[in-house]
Order: structure tokens, then C-alpha cells, then sequence
């Protein structure tokens, strides 16, 4: 937990160095007043002070007893939790990359299958049936009833 | 007598068929996501949205609105039934009510939780009518430099609730602003931090971050641990005695008002009053020893101040245009999607759009009531949906949400994005609501301070010319100092405090 949190207000402080450079690229002051870089500028400028206190106070905090490797499993998902997680994240992209090129009917017929197995739904009927619903169902009536365009896909499905 | 008048002709458009059908399927949907364990009414709210997106702005808000009150109730079933509070507000009701479910008496504790959510919801929102014109008529006098301090202050409230881990709350307040600068500069029009992508243009779409904040990562906290079958509890009636009932008036009277107090309180989480609630009854009743093992008091105290607490904190939405809450932040954003911008000007501007949206939460409030109590064993039964199928379902919800505001697929990659970046957050105790506040503040706060700042020529001393921003800004600094300087015994409220 320590390690992760050092590890992100890090990351945390990177991104504020980043935001406080962008933003000196922009004007901080113009004839009106303010520019477009003050507000954010001042933002970075104080993200970072508040990113290295809080990474002084993580790195104060006492040491947990247990080694660091099995604190870290704690805050990554690990075994199963880890492959259901991934999984979910893996269709997600899938998904959104499909849906250009096949349409969200199709993409999400395959996702709505892949991610009820994937989660341990093994009664193919049920499967079957829910991507069904859960692809052409929605997408009727999302786009017939509720007026929302999905995307259509190359090949107009 | 002028908010009665406008009172009554927003009850007369909130009861055609069109908006009451829209409270209808918001209660139904949100008492849903409150039933489902994981779904909390932030995430429910976001993931619903696109529901909307055909709907006129009234009918919009009336079936955002009802899905939010619809939630705090639902996370009552599965709190009595299951001892698995549906979502934060409800984990105090998880005391009694469940031992009161173990004796029997299920239906008793679900019936006196929707008895006590309408009480509280109804009067609170008797309280919102007084309350919120005088209010938004005052914050009508307020220029760029007060509405700044305003948002200061409302961020810093929010921030003073995270306790011991301010300093993070801070930073993440500070990251959430920085979010939100991302787009064309609200004043001079000039694009920041785009580097030539065309979609960010518009800036970080509200609606893909809150539905990968809360959607995403609640899933994937939620698939991390193995999900069980729900266990089914026994209901023999749905409604309390008569002895019950007088047992309860007390504890929803006092429920109300302390829900309705901490609800005006930006930043006030929806646990806090439902814990004091239940204290409070407990401190009072003549027989303490029974809280904890049935009191039906425990059960009202909690769930009435919940209730009153989700209608009470539209208040500063409405009036101030601050919310208070991730899920009013939420709420807000939708808003604001619709083209409204909540705040004092929303009753002069939009009359009867406001007192519509005011008058469905009785009409929603009394749908609660006449939905969840014969429903309950429909509820229950839905604990039963295999997380598989619950996940992909709210899976599809995200996907739609993110694409369907502008057809674009990158806002489902930020969608993802920030999905993966709230799990991460939440494993690490990084707290989010800050952040969220931030994202849908800082474009209003920005413009805020750079008009104070040009109307002063560019000096901060406007502030000091002004005592009413003076007064604002002062509350950031109080609530730090103490916060950094509380006696040991003032520690915040924690979900362990409860045992």
C-alpha cells in the first residue's frame, strides 16, 4: 500500500510538472488581464507542493511488517480476481475498437458472450440469449425508442 | 406565497402523464441499482444517463432525480435482507435492520424504512421550497469574486470530510481541476492542453469520466472479489404494526431534521447523518440496549435521515449551483448536458423547469412509497442476478453513455481510461469525490476568478474589498486549521465507527 501510493502521488507529481510546462507555453497575463496559462499554471504550481508534502508524509509513515511483494499483490488484482478483471478491461477495448469496423450490434453481441463466459456463465441457451438481447435488443430500442445513434460499422449492421 | 404559487404550477406539469412516467421508471430503475450490492447512486446515476438523452431537459432531470432518491431506498433492501448495504448511506441500516430481519420481521423494517424515507424525503423537500428562493435570491447579488469563493469553499468542505487523508484529498482536488482545464480556454477561447487532438477540443467529457469513476471501477473492485448468491430472507408482511409505527414517529421526526441540516452541508457524505440518526435515537430512547439487535427506531432514524439528506442537498445545487455530493455532481453534470446551468439564475431563467423538477420529488417521493411497498419481494428476488450477467448489463449502460453524448468513440476509451485510474485510486485510498467536484467546478471557477480578476485590474485585493468573499474564503481555512489542529475525539466518521 505504501509503496503503491509513493509509486502514484509520483505519478501525480509528474503530472503536475507537466500541466505547470504546458502551461507556460500559454500566455499568463494578456492586455485584459489573466491569460489562458494563469489559472492552470497556478494549479501546477500548487499540485506540486501538495503532490511533495503528501510524498513526505507517505514516506514518514511507519513500514508495514510484511514485506513489500506481498503488499503490493494486495493493491494489483491477483489469481482469478486478476484474470476477471483483465478480462473485463481486454473486451472493453475490444469492444470499442470493434464497434468501428462491425457496429455495436455485432461487437457487442461477441462482447456480451465472451465477458458472461469470461465471469463463469457456462449454460450456452442463457449466453446465447443475452447477447442477443443485450446487442440487437438495446440497440432497437436505444436507437427506435430513445433516439441515440450507436455506431454501424462498415459493413451497415 | 410566490414559491407556493410556482409550487403549484410546477405540480401541475409534473403530474401529466409524460413526467410522471419519467419519476416512474427513475424510481423503479434507481431502487433497482440501489438493491444491486457494488451499484452505488453516483454510479447508478452516471450509468443511466443515457436514458435521457431523448427526453426533454424537464423530463431529464425528473427521471435523473428520481433514480438518485430511488437508490438511497434500494440500498435499504439488500441492508435488511442480506446485510449487504447497497450503497454507503444504507450501512447504518444493516444494524437493526438485518436483526430484525434474522427475528422475522423483514417486512416490518422495509415498511418503516419506506414509511420514513417519504416522511423524511417529503418534508425535506417542504424545507428545499422555503428555503431555496430566499437562498438563490441572495446568491443573486453575488459577483464573479463571491461565486468564487463560493466554489473555494463548497471544494474545501468536501475536502475537510476526507479526514486524515486531506493531503490527498487536496492534491486530487487539484489533479480534478487540472482535468478540467483540458479544452478551449472559457474565456479568451484559446485551446489548452489539446495537443492537436480534435475530440478534446470540447475537453474531458464529464459523463465518460463519472461513468469510468464509478461504473468501471466499481465493477472491476467488484469482479476482483468473487461475487456470492444472495441468501433469501423470509417475508411474511410488508407493513410495520401499529406499535411499531408509534415507536417510529419519534425517530423519523428527528431523522428528518438531522438530514435535512447536514444535507445543506456541502460535502456532509450521505453516511454521516443516517450515523448521527441512529446516535442520536439511541442517546434518547429509554431503552438503549435494544438498538442493535431490532430496534425498529434504528431502522427509521437511519433511513428517514437518508432520505431527507438526498432532497435537503439539492439545495445548494439549485441555489448555489454547488453540489455537495459526487452523485449531485453527477446530477449536475446532467444538467448542465442538457444545457442548464444549476444556480441562482435557474430560478429566474427557468421558472417552470426548476419548480417541475421540485415538485416531482413529492410526486417521486410518494411513487417510492406506493413502489416499494408492495415490491419488496420483487426487489429481493433481484439479489438472485448473477454478477456475469449484472456486469455486462451495466458494461452495455457504459458503452452507450459515452458514445451516445457525442458519438464518439473516444470518449469510451476515456470512459475505460478513468475506469482502470478509479480502481487504482480506490485500492490506493485516494479519495475521488474531490476530484469529481473539481472537474464539473473548474471551468465556472476559472471564469470566476479570471472576471474578478479583470474587473481589479489583476489584484487579489478585491478579495479584502468584498466581505462577503472574505467571509467565503475564510471557511477553507478554518476548516483546514482545524482539521489540521482537532482534538483526537473530533476524528471524522468511518464506516468501523458504526460497530
Amino acid at each position: 500500500m505504501r509503496q503503491g501510493r509513493l509509486v502514484a502521488t509520483g505519478a501525480m507529481l509528474a503530472f503536475c510538472l507537466f500541466a505547470l510546462w504546458q502551461s507556460l507555453l500559454l500566455s499568463l497575463t494578456d492586455r485584459l488581464g489573466p491569460g489562458p496559462g494563469f489559472f492552470p499554471f497556478w494549479l501546477a504550481l500548487i499540485g506540486i507542493v501538495l503532490s511533495l508534502a503528501l510524498l513526505v508524509s507517505i514516506w514518514r509513515e511507519p513500514r508495514p511488517a510484511t514485506d513489500s511483494s506481498t503488499e503490493e499483490v494486495r493493491i494489483l488484482p491477483h489469481g482469478w480476481g486478476a484474470l476477471r478483471c483483465f478480462a473485463i478491461i481486454g473486451l472493453l477495448a475490444a469492444v470499442t475498437i470493434a464497434m468501428e469496423l462491425a457496429g455495436f450490434r455485432l461487437a457487442m453481441l461477441v462482447f456480451n458472450a465472451a465477458l458472461v463466459i469470461a465471469l463463469g456463465e457456462r449454460r450456452w441457451w442463457l449466453i446465447a440469449l443475452f447477447a442477443a438481447l443485450g446487442s440487437f435488443g438495446v440497440y432497437y430500442v436505444f436507437t427506435t425508442w430513445l433516439d441515440v445513434l450507436l455506431p454501424t460499422g462498415q459493413f451497415g449492421v | 406565497m410566490e414559491a407556493l404559487g410556482h409550487l403549484l404550477q410546477g405540480f401541475a406539469a409534473a403530474l401529466t402523464p409524460g413526467y410522471l412516467l419519467y419519476a416512474f421508471v427513475g424510481c423503479m430503475l434507481g431502487t433497482l441499482i440501489g438493491v444491486l450490492p457494488g451499484l452505488g447512486p453516483a454510479a447508478g446515476t452516471a450509468i443511466l444517463i443515457p436514458l435521457t438523452f431523448s427526453l426533454d431537459a424537464t423530463g431529464a432531470i425528473i427521471m435523473l432525480c428520481a433514480i438518485y432518491y430511488g437508490a438511497m431506498y434500494g440500498g435499504t433492501i439488500t441492508s435488511v435482507l442480506i446485510n449487504v448495504p447497497g450503497e454507503a448511506a444504507s450501512v447504518v441500516t444493516c444494524i437493526d435492520g438485518h436483526q430484525m430481519a434474522k427475528q422475522g420481521r423483514a417486512g416490518s423494517a422495509l415498511g418503516i424504512a419506506a414509511i420514513g424515507s417519504f416522511v423524511g424525503g417529503t418534508l425535506a423537500t417542504v424545507a428545499l421550497v422555503a428555503v431555496a428562493m430566499p437562498l438563490a435570491s441572495l446568491a443573486l447579488k453575488f459577483g464573479p469574486a463571491e461565486f468564487f469563493a463560493l466554489m473555494v469553499a463548497g471544494l474545501c468542505l468536501v475536502v475537510g470530510l476526507a479526514g486524515n487523508n486531506m493531503l490527498a484529498a487536496l492534491l486530487m482536488t487539484v489533479i480534478g481541476l487540472l482535468f478540467a482545464m483540458i479544452g478551449v480556454d472559457p474565456v479568451r477561447g484559446a485551446p489548452r492542453f489539446t495537443f492537436g487532438v480534435e475530440e478534446l477540443y470540447d475537453g474531458i467529457g464529464f459523463v465518460p469520466v463519472v461513468m469510468g469513476l464509478f461504473g468501471v471501477a466499481e465493477l472491476l473492485l467488484a469482479a476482483e472479489k468473487r461475487q456470492t448468491h444472495m441468501v433469501e430472507a423470509e417475508l411474511k408482511s410488508w407493513m410495520p404494526t401499529g406499535a411499531e409505527c408509534r415507536q417510529s414517529v419519534g425517530a423519523i421526526g428527528r431523522g428528518t431534521v438531522v438530514g435535512f441540516v447536514l444535507g445543506l452541508i456541502p460535502g456532509v457524505g450521505a453516511i454521516v447523518p443516517t450515523f448521527m440518526a441512529y446516535v442520536l435515537e439511541k442517546r434518547v430512547s429509554k431503552t438503549p440496549e435494544r438498538f442493535g439487535k431490532g430496534a425498529i427506531e434504528g431502522v427509521a432514524s437511519a433511513e428517514t435521515a437518508n432520505n431527507a439528506y438526498a432532497n435537503a442537498s439539492m439545495v445548494p445545487l439549485l441555489a448555489l449551483g454547488i453540489p455537495s455530493s459526487p452523485t449531485i455532481a453527477v446530477l449536475m453534470g446532467a444538467f448542465i448536458v442538457n444545457g442548464i446551468t444549476p444556480g441562482p439564475f435557474l430560478f429566474k431563467e427557468q421558472p417552470a423547469l426548476v419548480w417541475t423538477v421540485i415538485a416531482s420529488f413529492f410526486v417521486g417521493n410518494a411513487l417510492l412509497l406506493i413502489l416499494n411497498l408492495p415490491l419488496v419481494g420483487l426487489w429481493a428476488k433481484l439479489l438472485k442476478i448473477p454478477f456475469s450477467y449484472m456486469c455486462a448489463g451495466v458494461l452495455i449502460f457504459c458503452v452507450i453513455g459515452a458514445y451516445g453524448l457525442k458519438q464518439s468513440l473516444f470518449d469510451v476509451w476515456v470512459m475505460l481510461g478513468f475506469g482502470i485510474l478509479g480502481y487504482l485510486l480506490r485500492k490506493l485510498d485516494f479519495p475521488i469525490a474531490p476530484a469529481i467536484l473539481a472537474l464539473i467546478l473548474g471551468p465556472m471557477m476559472e471564469k470566476s476568478l479570471r472576471t474578478t480578476l479583470e474587473i481589479s485590474g489583476g489584484s487579489f485585493a478585491i478579495f479584502l474589498d468584498r466581505p462577503v468573499a472574505l467571509a467565503l474564503l475564510a471557511i477553507p481555512v478554518i476548516v483546514i486549521a482545524f482539521l489540521l489542529f482537532k482534538p483526537r475525539s473530533l476524528a471524522p466518521l468511518r464506516e468501523s465507527d458504526i460497530e
